[in-house]
């Protein structure tokens, strides 16, 4: 069997062990030789301080690349997800600080951008039926033009001491997002492997007429995608405004890349059908972990960038010659 | 009588796990149509890319007019003179018509520089070749009728040159009215010389077209090649399958009972104009016609894809309204639909996923899946419907065309309908398995079930109905009961009385 | 004949709709000139004008390299990061004290390798080409900054601004933008390879049954392409004084974006470089336009994408009442 592929598997154990096999095995694998040359490299990187702070890092990325994973595997894309935590941050210092909105309020204000930014992809997607590369390509420039329009480009900042504690606190040894973190990769995972509605992602993106044919509500199930997708593009703009004390217009600008690099790496076919979010968390580490690794040992900030893009390649090439054998 | 022009000696393929071609011996003659037959994964496909130099054979010698020749790629192929028409055809919707026929040989200058004029000469002198002088050859594939998709592919092959053309079910999804167009076609190429290998499932068209005849069987030859007056259809299908089948269409007579659906005066669009009729439950119900008839489409407003616009549906007799296949659906009507791998299936998920897709949501435990109710689901279906395939985790596309049809049948019945509408239920599958379902229709029948199916070959619909309903133009011309449902009258019906005066040669392609 | 029967779910008439959607951009751009030129007389002057053109001319030229790419079935977001990097080896040769010519034309040069590398990747060792070409915009970006650890490049020698002169009373960057669009579209048009690119993106299989071959076509899309970026990327180096260490960042956003407003299909096999090049005047002019009527330029990218989305939104609603 030489097409062997992974459509919605991750249900039962056994299937588990032979999609160690596959992308999630080779992933690991790459994952274990990381960690031990990087730690020969340096001996601050295998410590738990280092490891636990690098997930305040990788939270916000993580929060997006969660639904990303459903949306790719629903065989479309969100391009947008960077702008649109921009703007959610953007809102949330704007409605605080020119608008004087309580803070409580002012965050809820940053999620409901979100989820409306989220919608309107949705619905531009699922209901008017435009590609979603162009869709959100668009929206992904509306969405920062929003964010520049509204703040004029100047910063809020000012933000009282405890609303640092979602991105700076902690809750015992752990970070408080990355506790955040882990509550919804677990509710992502179950969502997506075991529920009917995780089926009809996996449908939708095998075969779109088929998945409609057989009552599937298609339309409902992208729109869900994608504002789900916004809401946590708003959820990350909530802990990046407390991590970094300050919203900026140009914020994770490019971080869509870095997102759908992770879920890529992940295994997730960038046609849609198949892929996991466990393999996009792996993914996803790999990344944090070879970036911080190389900056432990002198290499510049944004030259890490490099690594990224050899390891996606990389990853997929490989995967690609094991499965062609 | 002509030499070979082509001819294959001992020919064998295997893959892995697979002996596709044991041996295999085979030859055609300039001028003749030669039969190809054999139930799926017989060998067909394989012989057909050895032939046309996609596939290379592990032994055995290919003589091209008497020498010895090998066909590294389908290049060469052309180049020799080999072409084929699959099924699947190959064109480029958003080209126009001329480019699908020369693409990649376009007349050109030495630098490569097309004349789109006199590839547009070409193209219309070919096709007035095809007799089919209609076509404007500047317009775009996409929105073509598939005969005319169709007459393009040949125009292709005839622009190659092509002395040896090899024709994979060329009438699987064509109109009556075309296949009359494309068996002219045919006898004008073998009339000219040109050597036609004819693969088909319709027997018919095996004694209506070609001289000879060949039956492959796990990749072997049966017997030997005959000229098909030596033999008929009871003959062939017994080489075909090694078994005797004691029937192709086993309707058992049924009592049908109160009235389950009821159209009344349907329409949408221009497709579906003014449709009323009556399905009653343990009947089944053939809806006749041309492809293009507007049944395909009668079915997908009574399923909800496309909605009725105007007109009224009935289910057990409370109105009701369609508007989505969800509400299709709750209203106990399943659509099994005509292209299973486009409509039906999700080819790269399993058995399991496919099977309960449909009813997904009576599986779920707060909104969870049961993984146990679902196995037990499905091992129901598998073998109720006797779904060979090695375990519940099976990919569907590596399964046989019957048995993904069966897949997709499973889906459905586990929806557990009350009316059932086939389309082309049995298009493309092998005799066995078609006579499985052909079975399994018969007992949903007498199980209280109300079928109906669309189907464009003709026996199938007069075999396996209580009642016939003929489509032309998008409304019901015509009904018939078991007893008065003749051929001719079918086909007088489907093609309207007019027609019928002007191509003659209708009545006679359908025997 | 029904439509029904057809093997292709929407029967639109697709090349039909392209041609119309060239004309709706230009519209576009007329009733653009027009609507702005009224609010405010000074938009409507050669100068202006002009300038709109040569700062599309960068982008046009790549966008003629991008059509090729998404009407072969594919799509290259790493072009951003290749016109960073080749106008960086141009400015730093040129800096060093080589020719000009040589410096434009090793630009060229690696531009070409990298896209040699990307088409290998995706022609020969079948990766997506979404995901080649996203982990080529991080590497290349990553190596960028690594080498010239975020320096500009500054005194270039004056030969080296070949953007900011003119021949024969025109810019020279409009100059290479009509050669390259002309030349492109020539060879789409008419050229046996050129059409074998619609064929492949179109139906790969049918292509590979012609007689074609696939990977190669697709290869030499993405070497042109390079070349082409190569190209742009002497246009862009050439314009300022400076060449910044993150330059084309975001291009890749302008580039496509340009390309698909002007009609070519992001599911491959149709377009035209004409629509694209029409399709960047648009985006470009609407950018200028805003400046003219007094747009807060921190609103700029907002009212550009919604007009990208315009666009899009029309052509999809005209398809639908087409299927």
């Amino acid at each position: 069997m030489t097409t062997e592929t992974r459509a919605a598997t991750s249900a039962q154990p056994s299937r588990l062990l032979s999609a160690l096999r596959t992308q999630e095995g080779v992933l690991f694998l790459v994952l274990v030789v990381i960690v031990i040359v990087l730690s020969l490299l340096s001996d601050r990187f295998l410590t738990v301080n280092n490891l636990l702070n690098q997930t305040r890092l990788f939270t916000e990325t993580a929060l997006l690349a969660l639904p990303m994973t459903l949306i790719i595997i629903s065989g479309g894309i969100d391009l947008s997800v960077g702008s649109m935590l921009a703007w959610s941050a953007v809102m949330l210092g704007f409605s605080w600080q020119l608008l004087g909105l309580p803070l409580p309020l002012a965050v809820v204000v940053c999620l409901l951008t979100g989820a409306i930014g989220g919608a309107i992809n949705g619905a531009l997607i699922a209901y008017v039926r435009v590609p979603p590369l162009i869709a959100t390509l668009a929206t992904l420039a509306i969405y920062r033009g929003f964010s520049f329009g509204i703040s004029q480009a100047r910063s809020a900042r000012g933000f009282p001491e405890e609303f640092a504690f979602w991105g700076q606190g902690q809750v015992g040894p752990f970070p408080t997002q990355f506790l955040i973190l882990v509550v919804l990769i677990v509710a992502m995972h179950l969502l997506l492997a075991r529920t009917g509605f995780g089926r009809w992602v996996y449908a939708i993106g095998n075969n779109e007429l088929a998945a409609r044919y057989s009552g599937i509500p298609v339309e409902r199930v992208k729109f869900t995608l994608y504002t789900l997708s916004g809401l946590m593009a708003g959820l990350a703009a909530f802990i990046f405004t407390s991590r970094v004390t300050t919203t900026r217009a140009d914020a994770a600008t490019g971080l869509e890349l870095d997102v759908i690099a992770a879920v890529v790496l992940g295994g997730t076919s960038i046609f849609g059908g198949s892929g996991s979010i466990i393999g996009t968390m792996l993914g996803l580490v790999i990344i944090t972990l070879l970036r911080n690794g190389l900056l432990l040992t002198g290499v510049k900030g944004d030259a890490t960038f490099m690594v990224i893009g050899l390891v996606l390649i990389a990853a997929v090439l490989i995967n690609n010659l094991v499965r062609r054998r | 009588m002509a030499p070979p022009i082509i001819e294959l000696r001992e020919i064998s393929k295997s893959f892995p796990g697979v002996q596709a071609l044991d041996r295999v011996s085979f030859e055609v003659r300039e001028g003749e149509v030669h039969a190809l037959l054999g139930e799926n994964g017989a060998g067909k496909s394989t012989l057909i890319k050895i032939l046309t130099g996609a596939h290379q054979p592990d032994s055995g010698t290919i003589l091209l007019r008497g020498q010895p020749i090998t066909i590294p790629d389908t290049r060469h192929g052309l180049k020799l003179g080999i072409a084929a028409i699959y099924q699947e055809l190959s064109l480029y919707p958003d080209l126009s018509v001329a480019e699908n026929i020369f693409m990649g040989h376009q007349p050109s200058n030495r630098f490569g520089v097309v004349s789109w004029r006199q590839m547009q000469q070409r193209a219309r002198a070919i096709l007035h070749e095809l007799d089919a002088d209609d076509l404007d050859v500047s317009r775009p594939v996409r929105g073509l009728s598939v005969g005319n998709q169709q007459r393009v592919e040949i125009a292709k092959a005839l622009s190659h040159d092509a002395r040896i053309l090899i024709m994979d079910e060329p009438t699987a999804a064509l109109t009556q009215h075309d296949v009359d167009r494309l068996f002219e076609i045919v006898r004008r190429l073998r009339a000219r010389g040109v050597a036609i290998i004819y693969i088909t499932h319709r027997l018919e068209e095996v004694f209506l077209l070609a001289d000879r005849v060949t039956v492959l069987r796990d990749g072997r030859v049966v017997g030997e090649t005959m000229h098909v007056s030596q033999t008929n259809q009871a003959e062939l299908v017994r080489m075909m399958v090694g078994r005797t089948l004691d029937t192709f269409f086993p309707k058992d007579a049924a009592e049908p009972g109160e009235v389950v659906l009821e159209a009344r005066n349907l329409s949408y669009g221009r497709t579906t104009r003014n449709v009323s009729f009556v399905l009653r439950r343990g009947e089944i119900v053939g809806l006749a016609g041309l492809v293009g008839a507007g049944r395909s489409e009668l079915a997908q407003v009574l399923f909800g894809i496309t909605p009725a616009e105007s007109g009224e549906i009935r289910v057990e007799g409370k109105p009701v309204r369609i508007r989505n296949p969800r509400e299709a659906m709750a209203l106990g009507i399943a659509y099994v639909p005509e292209d299973r791998k486009l409509q039906g299936l999700l080819l790269r998920m399993n058995v399991r996923e496919n099977t309960t897709l449909a009813v997904l949501r009576q599986l779920l435990r707060y909104g969870f899946v049961d993984d146990a109710a679902e196995m037990r689901l499905t091992q129901e279906y598998v073998d109720r419907l006797q779904i060979r395939t090695p375990s519940q985790m099976q990919q569907v596309a590596n399964l046989s065309g019957g048995n993904q049809q069966k897949v997709v049948l499973a889906k459905w019945l586990a929806a557990k309908p009350k009316v059932l509408i086939l389309d082309e239920p049995t298009r493309g599958i092998d005799v066995g398995a078609k006579a499985e379902i052909h079975r399994l229709m018969n007992t949903l029948a007498q199980q209280g079930m109300a079928i109906l199916m669309i189907s464009s070959e003709l026996p199938e619909v007069l075999g396996m109905s209580d009642r016939v309903l003929v489509m032309r133009q998008g409304t019901i011309v015509a009904e018939f009961d078991r007893a008065h449902a003749t051929q001719e009258a079918v086909i007088a019906a489907a093609m309207g009385a007019d027609a019928l005066h002007t191509t003659p040669a209708a009545s006679t392609t359908l025997t | 004949m029904a439509t029904s029967t057809t093997r292709w779910a929407t029967p639109a008439r697709r090349s039909g709709v392209t041609l119309q959607q060239e004309g709706v951009i230009a519209a576009a751009i007329l009733g653009l000139t027009v609507v702005v030129s009224l609010a405010n007389p000074d938009f409507f002057n050669t100068t202006n004008l002009l300038d709109i053109v040569v700062n599309t001319a960068y982008i046009a030229v790549a966008a003629a390299g991008m059509t090729m790419v998404i009407v072969s079935g594919n799509i290259d977001i790493s072009v951003g990061s290749m016109l960073g990097v080749c106008a960086t080896i141009a400015g730093e040769l040129a800096r060093n004290g080589a020719p000009v010519p040589l410096a434009f034309a090793v630009a060229v040069l690696a531009g070409s390798v990298m896209g040699a590398v990307n088409g290998i990747l995706v022609a020969y060792a079948r990766i997506p080409a979404i995901v080649v070409t996203l982990g080529m915009l991080s590497i290349l970006r990553g190596g960028l900054i690594l080498v010239t650890q975020g320096r500009w490049i500054e005194s270039l020698p004056e030969a080296f601004f070949f953007s900011q002169r003119s021949t024969l009373g025109i810019p020279n960057p409009v100059w290479v933008m009509l050669i390259v669009v002309g030349l492109v579209w020539l060879f789409m048009k008419y050229h046996r390879w050129g059409r074998a690119i619609y064929a492949v993106g179109g139906n790969a299989e049918a292509a590979r049954l012609a007689g074609i071959n696939p990977q190669h076509v697709q290869f030499f899309v993405f070497v042109v392409n390079g070349v082409l970026v190569g190209l742009a990327a002497v246009l862009y180096a050439s314009r300022f004084t400076a060449i910044q260490s993150n330059a084309g960042q975001g291009f890749e956003l302008a580039v496509i974006s340009g390309t698909v407003v002007g009609g070519v299909s992001i599911l491959g096999g149709t377009g035209s470089v004409i629509g694209a090049l029409l399709g960047s005047l648009l985006i470009s002019q609407i950018g200028t336009a805003a400046i003219f009527l007094k747009v807060s330029p921190f609103w700029l990218q907002a009212v550009q994408g919604g007009l990208i989305l315009l666009t899009v939104l029309i052509d999809v609603l005209r398809r639908r009442r087409f299927a």
